[in-house]
């Protein structure tokens, strides 16, 4: 029974992903890249990776699938404005723009080339006995949190999980420098004016933070952490901005700015401390290392939650 | 006996609601009757499921949980379908003032 699901969901995700890339319309893409990724999120669950399950539904089904559709109504917005503009366009400019695609297909076949034969690589050199499994294991005690993935991202190789929140907001700085505030002028009432809308947003906001919250303080003792919460409250911002309330956009900038900043520069600072008083730059204290990590992990989910709402608010022609 | 019977009837309504959602949503003319034929499936199939499962691990707490997540359901699908619906009215009227 277990193997026919297993079988069935193997074939379903290639399937979809293949429907995903031929998909002849923008739109009908978004949507199945959504479906997509809920086949990847249950096929890390039947792997029994549920932390990875949970970031796969939120952050890359989720939280990307969103942003996808999105841009797809801005796109198809500006898209209907200047749709004579398309028209109009003599053939042979069309002709131009295709030669020059052909040069980044080629590095994108190289580099997924390259992708494939590293992981067949990984996949057919997993190492005897489970490689470093057992030693994490082993200093579990001395990690200060009980789930073994949590330990391996925040204590062992805490340095992945620092330079991982660095990554996200220069992808923020990115958007920042070439775009600007979203502004919604279509004609009607407003969103937050509509009191199905509103009220339903009233009801989601409490249970996403408090569930964010809840994956925060769990992420010590099972699946959960800062990037799942963050998610949580990350779609809080959004839910809002969507709704028609830009709060985001009206906290002072500054203020927005050390939301931004402030997970990377605790992690930082913690660090450096560490340094001076002698130990290496992400070694804790046994004796804190619990207390230390829900610090970080909480200040790292408001950052990133405010990175991804940023993302939302920011990102614009 | 009986509770086994009482899951597997459960999950058979269920996969029946959610079936037939799916074919309405395949074969309906429009597009509020596609959305009608979706609440179906989300709101009585989810729910009959989730009956069935919570019937099924026997748990207080995790019943509650499962309850929870229909409830969650219940309201996103209500909200979404709600825009869906009201944004393809609001497209209509547009469209009719524009022939007229």
């Amino acid at each position: 029974m277990d193997i026919l699901i297993d079988i069935l969901l193997a074939l379903l995700s290639v399937y979809l992903a293949f429907r995903c890339m031929l998909a002849p319309k923008l739109s009908k893409a978004v949507f199945v890249f959504f479906a997509f990724g809920l086949t990847l999120a249950l096929a890390w669950i039947r792997l029994g990776a549920v932390d990875v399950a949970i970031a796969e539904a939120a952050i890359a089904s989720g939280f990307m699938g969103v942003l996808l559709l999105d841009s797809l109504r801005d796109f198809s917005l500006t898209f209907s404005k200047n749709h004579n503009v398309i028209e109009v366009k003599p053939n042979n400019s069309v002709e131009v723009k295709n030669r020059s695609e052909l040069f980044p297909k080629i590095g994108l076949g190289i580099g997924l080339l390259l992708f494939l034969l590293i992981s067949l690589e990984a996949v057919w050199n997993i190492p005897e006995g489970g490689g470093l499994t057992a030693l994490a294991g082993s200093k579990i005690s001395e990690s200060g949190v009980e789930h073994p993935v949590t330990a391996v991202l925040l204590n062992y190789r805490a340095y992945d999980t620092w330079l991982e929140i660095g990554v996200i907001l220069m992808g923020l700085l990115a958007i920042f420098a070439a775009g600007g505030i979203k502004q919604y002028r279509k004609a009607g009432i407003t969103p937050s004016q509509d009191p199905i809308l509103r009220q339903a947003i009233l009801i989601f906001i409490p249970v996403l933070f408090l569930f964010g919250a809840f994956l925060l303080y769990f992420g010590k003792m099972g699946p959960g952490g800062a990037f799942q919460a963050a998610v949580m409250w990350g779609a809080i911002g959004i839910l809002l901005h969507l709704g028609g309330w830009p709060v985001f956009t009206e906290i002072p900038r500054r203020l927005r700015l050390l939301m931004l900043t402030a997970g990377l520069g605790f992690f930082l600072f913690l660090g450096l401390i560490f340094m001076t008083t002698g130990g290496a730059l992400f070694e804790y204290p046994p004796a804190y290392a619990g207390l230390l990590i829900l610090m970080i992990e909480t200040f790292g989910a408001v950052s990133i939650a405010a990175a991804l709402t940023a993302i939302f608010a920011f990102l614009t022609k | 006996m009986i509770k086994e019977l009482l899951i597997v009837l459960l999950l058979l309504a269920g996969c029946f609601f959610f079936l037939a959602g799916t074919l309405g949503l395949l074969r309906f003319p429009d597009l509020f009757s596609r959305l009608h034929a979706l609440t179906n499936a989300d709101n009585l199939g989810l729910g009959f499921i989730a009956a069935g499962m919570a019937l099924y691990i026997a748990s207080p707490w995790t019943s509650v949980k499962i309850f929870l997540i229909w409830i969650l359901t219940l309201l996103s699908s209500a909200t979404s379908s709600y825009l869906i619906a009201r944004f393809q009215r609001g497209q209509d009227k547009s469209k009719n003032r524009r022939e007229e």
